[in-house]
C-alpha cells in the first residue's frame, strides 16, 4: 500500500466510526429527551434516601448519592483487598501441595482445583451466602464467652463484627481465586528447571531452605505477571456482590439506577471507578515486580 | 505368573512409601489426608442417601432443561439438545472417515441454526417467543452464539491491533483495554438497560439477543488478545516466504497467519468459551431465566423453600458435567491439530 492509500483508508475507517459513534448518541439524547431526564450530575449532591447495612465510616440515608457512591468505593476496595490477601494465602498453599512429593496431597488439590475451576462463581457465592452462613443457627452456633461469636448475622470478634454478606463473598472471591492462583503458582514452579532443583540438593541444602533461597525466587517472575492478571479479575469478579447482597460500588450504582432512573450517569461513574481500581493494582504489581527485579540483580 | 504378580506389588508398595511415608512429616499428613477423606466421605453419603431431599430437583427437571417453554413443544429444544450431545460423542468416537471429519465442523456450526429453528419455530412449528426459553437450554445458546460470534470480531480485532496503521492500531487497543479493564456485569447492564436507549425509537432488540451481543462485545477483546499473541510467536521468515512467493497482503492474513495464529491459540480460546458458558450464569442476576436462574426461581417457591444444598448442588454437578465435555471435546480438537501439523 503506498502512502496515500493508507491515508485515504484510515482516514475512512474512521469517518465510518464516529459516525456510527455519532448516530447512537443522536438516538440516546433523542431518547433522554422523551423520558425526560437529560443528562447531568447535579442529582449527585442530593440525598440519597436508601439506608445501607455496610457502611466503614459513618452515614445516614441523608446523605447525598456522593457520599453513597463513595462508601460503595470502599466496601469494594475492603472486600478486594481482604479477599486478595486470603486467595493468595490459599493459592500459595494449593500451589505447593500440588507441585509437593506427597502424591495423595497433590491429588486433593488437584481435585480441589478443577471442581472450584469448573462450577460458576456466581453458584460458589450463593451456595456460601445461602447454605454457609445463611443456614447457621440464629446465633449460638459457635459461642466462646462473647469474644467469638459465628451465628447467620455474620461473625463477632472481639468488639470488631463481620456481616454475612462480607463473609460470603469474602469465603466464594477467595476460594475461587485461589484455585486459580494455584495454578500460576505450579505453572511458575515448574519453569524453574529441574537442574536447579538438583544443583541444590547437590549442594546439601534442606528442601525447605532450597525451596526459599533457590527456586522461589527464579519461579516469582514467571508468577508475578499471572498473579496481577488474577487480581484484576479478583477486583472485576467482585462486583458480584450484588448476588448476596453486599453494597459495593456495583450494587450501589444499582440501587441508585433503580431509584433515580440515571443509568448513563451511573454507568459512566462505574466505568470510571473501575478504570482507577485498574490503574491501582497494575500500578503496585508493576511496583513490586521492579522490587523483585531489583533484589535479584543486587543478589 | 504368580511371581509377576508379587513383585509388582512390591514396587507399588515401595512407590507408595517413597511417595506418601517417605518421613515422619509426611507420613503425618498423609494419615491426616486419609481420615479427612474418609469422614467427608462418609458424611456426604450419608448426606446424599439419608438427608438429602431430592424431589426439588427430580420433580422440576423439565424447568432445569427447557425453563417455562410450552410443554407440548419440550421435544424441540430436547431434540437440539440431544443432538449436540450425540454429535459430540460422534466427533470423540465416530469413525475415521476423511469426507466426514472434514465436514465434521460445518455441521458443528449447522448446530446453531437448526438449534434457533427449533426453539423460534415457524416454517411448520409453532413461532414460541423468546421469553419463554430457559433452562440449560438458553445458557447453551447463549453460550454457544456468543462465542461464534465473537471468534470473527476478535479475529478483526486482533488483526487491527497488529496492524502498521497507526489510527486503527490506537483504536482497537482502546477497546481491548477497556473492555478487558471493566467487569463482565457491567457489560452485560449495559446490554440490558443501556442498549434500547442507543437504539432509534421503535426498533427493540429482544432480550436474549442483547445478552448475545453483551457477551460478544465482552468475549471478543479476550479473544483478540489471545489470538495476539499467536500472531505474535509466529515467526517473521513465514511472512518474508509469503512475500517471496508472491502473495498479496490479503491472501497472507487469509492463508499464513490466521491459520497459524488459531492453532496456537486454541488452547486459550477453548478457555475462553468454558470461562464464558460459566459466565452464562450471570444472567441470572440481570433476569434471564437460564440454569441459575431456574434455580433461583425454584428456590423462590414455597413448596422448596429452604432446599438450598439439593439445588445448589445439582446445579453444581450440570455445570461442571458441561464443563467436562466442552473440556474433553477441546482436547480432541488440539490432538487433532497437531496430527495434522505432523502431516505437512
Amino acid at each position: 500500500m503506498n502512502i496515500n492509500q493508507r491515508i485515504f483508508l484510515q482516514f475512512g475507517i474512521c469517518i465510518i466510526i464516529f459516525g456510527l459513534i455519532g448516530i447512537l448518541i443522536n438516538n440516546l439524547t433523542i431518547n433522554l429527551v422523551r423520558t425526560g431526564l437529560g443528562f447531568n450530575f447535579s442529582w449527585l449532591f442530593k440525598p440519597a434516601s436508601f439506608a445501607l447495612a455496610e457502611h466503614p465510616l459513618p452515614y445516614t440515608s441523608s446523605d447525598s448519592y456522593v457520599w453513597a457512591l463513595f462508601i460503595g468505593w470502599l466496601n469494594s476496595l475492603k472486600v478486594i483487598f481482604s479477599s486478595l490477601i486470603l486467595a493468595t494465602f490459599l493459592g500459595t498453599l494449593i500451589g505447593f501441595a500440588r507441585t509437593g512429593k506427597n502424591s495423595l496431597l497433590g491429588l486433593i488439590s488437584a481435585g480441589y482445583i478443577t471442581i472450584i475451576r469448573q462450577t460458576p462463581l456466581l453458584l460458589q457465592l450463593m451456595f456460601w451466602y445461602f447454605v454457609g452462613f445463611l443456614g447457621l443457627k440464629d446465633n449460638m452456633f459457635i459461642q466462646i464467652k462473647n469474644i467469638f461469636n459465628i451465628s447467620n448475622q455474620g461473625i463477632e470478634f472481639s468488639g470488631l463484627t463481620f456481616s454475612s454478606e462480607f463473609l460470603a463473598l469474602l469465603l466464594g472471591l477467595s476460594i475461587f481465586t485461589s484455585a486459580y492462583i494455584a495454578e500460576v503458582i505450579r505453572g511458575g514452579i515448574l519453569s524453574v528447571s529441574r537442574g536447579q532443583w538438583e544443583a541444590f540438593r547437590s549442594l546439601g541444602l534442606s528442601e525447605r531452605q532450597g525451596l526459599i533461597r533457590i527456586v522461589i525466587p527464579q519461579a516469582l517472575p514467571a508468577i508475578i505477571p499471572g498473579l496481577t492478571s488474577q487480581y484484576l479479575n479478583l477486583a472485576k469478579n467482585s462486583t458480584l456482590a450484588i448476588a448476596v447482597g453486599y453494597s459495593d460500588i456495583y450494587a450501589i450504582n444499582d440501587t441508585i439506577i433503580n431509584q433515580t432512573g440515571r443509568s448513563i450517569e451511573c454507568f459512566i461513574i462505574l466505568l470510571v471507578s473501575f478504570l482507577i481500581l485498574n490503574l491501582l493494582i497494575t500500578n503496585t504489581m508493576e511496583i513490586i515486580n521492579r522490587l523483585i527485579l531489583k533484589s535479584r540483580k543486587y543478589s | 505368573m504368580l511371581k509377576i504378580y508379587i513383585s509388582s506389588i512390591k514396587v507399588f508398595l515401595k512407590t507408595l512409601k517413597k511417595k506418601l511415608f517417605s518421613n515422619l512429616f509426611n507420613t503425618i499428613i498423609t494419615l491426616l489426608i486419609i481420615l479427612f477423606i474418609s469422614v467427608a466421605c462418609f458424611n456426604t453419603f450419608e448426606w446424599l442417601i439419608s438427608q438429602a431431599n431430592w424431589k426439588v430437583v427430580i420433580s422440576n427437571l423439565p424447568l432445569y432443561a427447557f425453563g417455562s417453554y410450552p410443554p407440548n413443544e419440550q421435544w424441540r429444544p430436547a431434540t437440539w439438545i440431544i443432538s449436540l450431545l450425540l454429535l459430540s460423542i460422534f466427533t470423540l468416537c465416530g469413525p475415521e472417515w476423511k469426507w466426514l471429519r472434514k465436514n465434521l465442523l460445518i455441521i458443528w456450526v449447522g448446530t446453531i441454526p437448526l438449534g434457533l429453528y427449533l426453539l423460534y419455530g415457524g416454517f411448520g412449528l409453532s413461532p414460541i417467543m423468546s421469553r419463554h426459553w430457559g433452562g440449560l437450554t438458553l445458557t447453551i445458546l447463549l453460550t454457544v452464539c456468543s462465542s461464534l460470534l465473537s471468534l470473527p470480531f476478535g479475529i478483526v480485532l486482533a488483526l487491527c491491533r497488529q496492524s502498521s496503521l497507526p489510527l486503527i492500531q490506537k483504536l482497537s487497543s482502546i477497546y481491548i483495554d477497556a473492555m478487558r479493564a471493566i467487569p463482565l456485569i457491567a457489560v452485560l447492564f449495559f446490554g440490558q438497560l443501556l442498549i434500547p436507549l442507543f437504539l432509534p425509537v421503535g426498533i427493540e432488540i429482544d432480550r436474549v439477543w442483547r445478552a448475545i451481543f453483551a457477551f460478544t462485545l465482552f468475549v471478543s477483546a479476550y479473544i483478540a488478545e489471545d489470538i495476539r499473541g499467536g500472531l505474535q510467536s509466529i515467526p517473521n521468515t513465514q511472512i518474508e516466504a509469503a512475500n517471496s512467493l508472491g502473495l498479496n497482503q490479503y491472501q497472507i492474513i487469509q492463508f499464513i497467519l490466521i491459520p497459524q495464529a488459531l492453532r496456537i491459540a486454541l488452547p486459550a480460546l477453548t478457555n475462553q468459551s468454558i470461562g464464558l458458558f460459566q459466565n452464562t450464569s450471570l444472567m441470572a442476576i440481570l433476569g434471564l431465566v437460564e440454569l441459575l436462574g431456574v434455580g433461583r426461581s425454584i428456590l423462590a417457591n414455597p413448596e422448596f423453600i429452604g432446599q438450598y444444598i439439593e439445588v445448589y448442588v445439582w446445579l453444581a454437578c450440570v455445570y461442571w458435567m458441561v464443563c467436562t465435555i466442552m473440556a474433553i471435546l477441546a482436547r480432541h480438537l488440539e490432538q487433532r491439530m497437531t496430527i495434522n501439523q505432523a502431516n505437512f
